[in-house]
């Protein structure tokens, strides 16, 4: 098809006919129209060219070099230099902008009981042997008294208040559940347990978890102090009104329901409080180190 | 008069009477540039957003029997490779799709990187082609006009019947509007913006439901944000197969002018004395 035969989008029309097609309340301007020589139209048309392929062959380079190396493969693209600098920084920019968006006073959408929906076993690995659960106690380290203390699950629960709380749990994955949880606020536990003054972070751990063969593969998370304190963020004992089971993460499990569930972390063993930023199992495996939503 | 006018301050023309080429200014810079540059963000964000897909299928069945597979873009995937001549030896066919359309399967942390990187860019980007629609004028021209239903549909019909015309090597007669665009190109030009905006703002809703729940309330919660985001995605490709068979159907001078900013099909010489 010839440019001459469909080309009546861009064509004005020559003559016009007032009132037989409305031209809306802002009707458009005449274009401006230059005239120059055929010499002068080559010129600009080789410039502008030169300069969009140039910016289109680096912008393409650059596009190239960010995305995995096996995608890259695909392409046949199998020696591209690898280069994640806007990719880390577009995840640093991101988690800031999470930050900033974070307000401590602000409270998650709560459920009734009838919204609540099936939450599966989203254990990373193989479900550990419930076997543990009977010697569990929870270490504090970090505290502003320079001691550690141990807790059991019973003085857990008799020294605490145990609250009720229906959120959502969202997935990195992408799917959520609506779930019914209890337990103590992490905040009444850093009260009874301060950290450290100058500590701004609580490193979480579970040494019960299991990678998918059943080998030991420690799981630990870093939650911000912010996060720590929110009245929504619970240590979770209880998960539908009964003791939580083995795949929810029994006996301590914490529920963040302002972080990704990733951050979630189950049959905690151990929480750390400490004043840098402690390693986080999913961030040093190329997600966000935040995680709020 | 102005046409005169425009004649004399022409810059690059010679004084002589020798002919001269009328340029049409249809795009401004920043349009052009981020065009351009969308053409890449929104690459990337379908690209990676697949991949982000492939981690929780929203469209899925009960698990087969056989594989376990709950996805019905693995399925397509698995009857391509059936069905498709030179796929029948593809490794993993219920990877085909996430394999060609996205970064592949288990691809979820670079993918998500991936997606805020051309997300942030993609609103700044949006900004930045606003502006130019601006400076450039072009606003009014993507405004739809009350006549537009029926021109429209219309230009639909035409566009449709163009592949039978063809092949029936039949000439017709293009369909002439009295502005830069016709109906259904405004139509277009005028909702893929609002679109736009409307995935970057389900993009936030499923991106921090927790500080903006508010705004996945407005499209049904979390779950159904997702949904939305993912059927904008569906209507970009949608605007953007026909919006490239259309334009290389229209000509290189459309092309063109995407690239230089100019159009030489100006046939508005006697425009000034009739307007």
């Amino acid at each position: 098809m010839s440019p001459e035969e469909n080309g009546a989008h861009l064509k004005p029309a020559k003559k016009s006919t007032p009132g037989a097609e409305s031209h809306g309340l802002f009707p458009e301007r005449r274009p401006e129209i230059i005239e120059v020589t055929p010499q002068v139209a080559r010129r600009l048309t080789r410039r502008d060219f030169l300069t969009f392929g140039a910016g289109a062959i680096v912008a393409l380079g650059v596009a190239a070099s960010q995305v995995p190396s096996t995608t890259l493969q695909r392409l046949g693209l199998k020696f591209w230099p690898r280069n994640q600098w806007f990719l880390n920084k577009a995840q640093r920019f991101d988690d800031d902008v999470a930050e900033l968006v974070y307000s401590p006073n602000r409270l998650v959408p709560t459920y009734r009981k009838s919204q609540v929906t099936p939450l599966k076993n989203n254990y990373n690995g193989a479900t550990p042997d419930p076997g543990y659960i009977p010697g569990w106690h929870l270490t504090l380290d970090g505290l502003s008294s320079g001691l550690a203390a141990s807790l059991d699950i019973r003085t857990l629960l008799e020294r605490f208040q145990v609250h009720d709380q229906i959120t959502r749990l969202v997935c990195v994955e992408g799917w959520s559940a609506i779930s019914w949880w209890s337990g103590l606020k992490f905040e009444e536990l850093l009260q009874a347990y301060p950290p450290a003054s100058e500590a701004k972070w609580a490193f979480i751990e579970s040494s019960v978890n299991l990678d998918p063969n059943g080998n030991p593969d420690p799981y630990y998370v870093s939650i911000d102090l912010a996060t720590a304190r929110h009245q929504q963020t619970l240590l979770a004992t209880h998960y539908n009104g009964k003791p939580l089971s083995v795949e929810h993460g029994a006996p301590l499990r914490l529920i963040a329901p302002m972080k990704l569930g990733l951050k979630n972390i189950k049959a905690i063993t151990r929480i750390t409080y400490t004043k840098a930023e402690p390693k986080d199992y999913w961030a040093e495996r190329g997600y966000s180190r935040y995680d709020g939503i | 008069m102005a046409s005169t006018m425009q004649l004399n301050d022409a810059p690059g023309l010679a004084a002589s009477s020798r002919p001269g080429v009328r340029l049409v200014r249809k795009h401004h810079l920043l349009v052009r540039v981020s065009h351009w540059l969308n053409v890449l963000l929104l690459g990337g964000l379908i690209v990676s957003g697949i991949s982000i897909y492939w981690a929780s299928p929203i469209y899925r069945h009960s698990p087969d029997p056989k594989t376990g597979n709950v996805d019905y873009l693995a399925d397509v995937g698995v009857w391509l490779c059936a069905y498709v001549p030179g796929l029948h030896s593809y490794a993993s066919p219920p990877d085909w799709l996430y394999n060609h359309f996205g970064l592949g399967p288990y691809m979820l942390a670079p993918a998500l990187r991936l997606h805020w990187c051309c997300a942030y860019l993609f609103m700044l980007n949006g900004l930045v082609y606003l502006a130019g629609l601006w400076l450039g004028g072009e606003w009014r021209s993507v405004l739809p006009r009350a006549s537009d239903s029926h021109g429209a549909l219309f230009m639909a019909k035409y566009y449709l019947g163009a592949p039978f015309a063809l092949l029936r090597r039949r000439r017709r007669v293009p369909p002439r509007f009295k502005s830069k665009y016709n109906p259904l190109q405004r139509l277009a030009y005028f909702s893929i913006p609002i679109a736009a905006f409307f995935s970057v703002v389900t993009g936030w809703a499923i991106h921090k439901p927790m500080q903006f729940s508010w705004l996945a309330a407005l499209f049904g919660g979390f779950d159904r944000a997702r949904v939305w985001h993912f059927l904008l995605m569906c209507l970009f490709i949608a605007f953007v197969v026909p919006h490239v068979i259309l334009v290389f159907a229209a000509g290189w001078d459309t092309v063109r002018s995407m690239i230089t900013g100019w159009s030489k099909r100006s046939e508005m010489g006697g425009q000034s004395n009739e307007s």
